[in-house]
């Protein structure tokens, strides 16, 4: 093995080997503990009745999915945009939209619990409008699954078009010019030939979303509601207060979750599409 | 009690204090060979040493031989709530003016704080990391930073101001009879609501944070052992802070079935809780005085419940690290936060109590608030409306308990 990578892969397994012995009772946080090995906080995770953590694993991973996939849904028409029309402007608009990445992230959810709440712009906008009473409020803006979601929507979006539109940018274009010329209409070129092509870019910009997500705990922090908090909160708590064991098993849990969906995702994550899936070019 | 976004804003730094072996092979040989087997060796020894916990250090003698004031670093890294920090310093944006004598002397840039949500939080943070000069921490956790080594006695010659400090608060701040805590602030813990939207006959008692007809308006604080105190007053358990493995189970029940009134649980007074109490997202909050005196000087119609089962209360104060290298400096630095000037600076602006009992209590801007908060009353947080809060054994289980209500 070379040695570089001995050492990144120190740096990466260490802290992993270290977490995963508290998960198994071979460490402690609290000074002057007996420690011994013990199962019993996987087992209570794992096949507990009712464990609430399950139950939180399981709806973190739906609302992951559910942000991963509306992000990458809206992600592709900006990249097509930004590839196929905006062309000599499209660094610039690019920029655009990566802009408020130049803020804080804590900022930006801040921001969006301001707008959110029930003095926020939306509601006020809405109550302008006649669409809720003057003294109504949307009950589901803020402190909810929606909430959750749509500021995760947000910060994710310009992350999912870059690979993309970066997939997008590598392709082959003379393959577009080739179906018209060969008279398939902009539709059918779109599914049968930009779409295909593109997909290694879609999939990569999904798994850059659904990854992250399913540890977040910012966002539900500020605009998840008592109901609303993710996974990724309830391990952050356990490190915070004494019972890093459990938290533990919960950060390995979802671990090894990411760790499978790398290696399901990650053979799709190829994106120069000069090069067959062998390796060979085109 | 202020707080802050603790996990996002902490700035202390960690200070070696002593010879640091693991840099060793980096600095006496930078060849690829000797990086990567101290690398490897340093993995290695991770992995073996994983299994166990951390040894609990011993605590200095109060005798021990310290260098000079004009010998230590200076440098002082406190672990402190947002809001508390000294007077002429960056991080100081509230106005508050206790500790600005320490900064006179020594400058402002001179200090580092990490910041605290809660003092499960705290205790955790102090014992991951034994770096801290001081610690600003309540008295319920005072002996869990005994036990793991964390602290030391302080020498109370060295603060001019300690002779006039409330007695009851110093003994609670002893371990043995050695001086651990130096007690500054105190104050209640109840439900704050708003008056024009609470019926007042439903603010009668802790069970308003259980009534359906605020479902979506209330929101309770985030701290674990807090809460459970607050469902043990509910149930009427016998001792709030020893609750039995039962008790816990029936407290965590009781939790679960006030959750869906639950807005959200907050975390961060002055992030969440007060823009949402103040924009009407939400009605009834638990919270400390500060908030209420703040409302109602704003002219908002507020109340501070007097709960049947009695408010919660607590005591905070300063705390001395055990590995601290800048022992004076951080003696000074207590000084500057309890002498009579700080303290009634601490009164007027938080409206929480002060230990020091010898500030002119007819200086105190508002005279309301101290009637109705009893802020001249030294023995205010233990009289019989009250509870003070305590250290609490079983605390590991409520932590988990407390998670599980969050989770479910």
């Amino acid at each position: 093995m070379l040695p570089p990578l001995l050492f990144v892969a120190l740096l990466i397994f260490a802290p992993i080997i270290y977490i995963a012995l508290f998960s198994v009772g071979l460490r402690s946080n609290i000074p002057g503990t007996e420690v011994a090995f013990s199962l019993d906080n996987w087992d209570g995770f794992l096949f507990g009745e009712n464990n609430p953590f399950r139950a939180r694993f399981f709806y973190s991973m739906r609302v992951a999915l559910l942000v991963s996939l509306v992000t990458t849904a809206a992600a592709y028409p900006l990249a097509y945009f930004l590839s196929f029309v905006a062309r000599q402007r499209r660094y610039t608009l690019l920029l655009l939209l990566l802009a408020p990445f130049f803020t804080s992230y804590l900022l930006r959810v801040l921001a969006w619990q301001i707008m959110l709440n029930d003095e926020g712009v939306v509601t006020w906008a809405a109550r302008a409008i006649g669409l809720i009473a003057d003294d109504g409020n949307i009950s589901w803006l803020i402190y909810s699954t929606f909430s959750v979601s749509l500021v995760l929507f947000y910060t994710w979006v310009p992350f999912v078009t870059l690979p993309i539109f970066a997939v997008l940018e590598n392709m082959d274009h003379r393959l577009v010019e080739a179906a018209q010329d060969l008279g398939a209409s902009r539709w059918t070129t779109f599914w049968r030939v930009t779409f295909p092509l593109s997909l290694p870019g879609v999939i990569a910009g999904f798994v850059f979303v659904m990854i992250p997500t399913t540890g977040e705990f910012i966002t539900p922090l500020f605009v998840g509601g008592a109901d609303n908090q993710l996974f990724g909160n309830s391990i952050q708590a356990f490190f915070g207060t004494t019972n890093w064991n459990l938290g533990s098993v919960l950060a390995m849990a979802l671990i090894i979750t990411v760790v499978i969906l790398m290696l399901i995702f990650g053979r799709f994550l190829n994106t120069d599409l000069r090069a067959a899936p062998g390796g060979d070019e085109k | 009690m202020a707080i802050d976004i603790g996990f996002l804003r902490g700035v202390g730094r960690g200070k070696s204090t002593r010879g640091d072996a693991v840099n060793g092979p980096i600095e006496n040989a930078l060849s690829r060979r000797n990086f990567l087997g101290g690398a490897v060796m340093l993995g290695g020894a991770t992995i073996l040493t994983g299994c166990g916990s951390p040894a609990v250090e011993e605590t200095p003698g109060a005798g021990a031989s310290r260098q000079p004031i004009e010998q230590e670093p200076g440098e002082l890294s406190i672990m402190e709530w947002g809001g508390y920090e000294a007077g002429g310093t960056k991080a100081q944006a509230y106005g508050l003016v206790a500790g600005t004598d320490y900064t006179d002397k020594y400058g402002g840039n001179s200090i580092s704080y990490t910041y605290i949500n809660n003092d499960d939080q705290a205790l955790q943070k102090a014992t991951a990391s034994n770096t801290f000069d001081l610690m600003h921490p309540c008295v319920e956790d005072l002996p869990d930073y005994v036990s793991r080594g964390l602290v030391q006695p302080f020498d109370p010659e060295l603060l001019a101001s300690f002779g006039e400090l409330n007695p009851f608060l110093l003994e609670a701040g002893q371990v043995d009879g050695k001086q651990y805590m130096i007690p500054w602030d105190w104050g209640y813990g109840s439900l704050l609501y708003r008056k024009d939207l609470v019926d007042e006959a439903d603010a009668t008692g802790w069970e308003l944070a259980w009534n359906e007809k605020y479902a979506d308006k209330i929101s309770l604080w985030g701290g674990a052992s807090t809460n459970f105190e607050i469902a043990g007053l509910l149930l009427g358990f016998p001792d709030i802070d020893d609750p039995s493995p039962d008790e816990i189970e029936q407290a965590k029940q009781k939790l679960i079935e006030q959750k869906p009134l639950n807005k959200f649980y907050w975390d961060n007074e002055y992030g969440q809780m007060r823009p949402a109490f103040r924009s009407g997202t939400i009605d009834i909050t638990y919270s400390w005085q500060a908030a209420y005196a703040s409302f109602a000087d704003k002219g908002m119609d507020v109340g501070y419940m007097q709960p049947s089962q009695g408010r919660l209360s607590w005591l905070c104060g300063f705390l001395l690290g055990s590995t601290t290298e800048n022992y004076y400096h951080a003696h000074d630095y207590v000084e500057s936060f309890i002498n009579r000037k700080a303290s009634e600076d601490l009164v007027n602006l938080y409206s929480y109590g002060a230990a020091n009992t010898a500030i002119d209590i007819n200086k105190i801007e508002n005279q309301a608030l101290v009637d109705s908060l009893k802020l001249d009353d030294p023995m205010a947080i233990s009289g019989d409306d009250v509870h003070l809060q305590k250290w609490m054994p079983n605390s590991a289980a409520i932590d988990t308990a407390w998670q599980e209500v969050v989770a479910s």
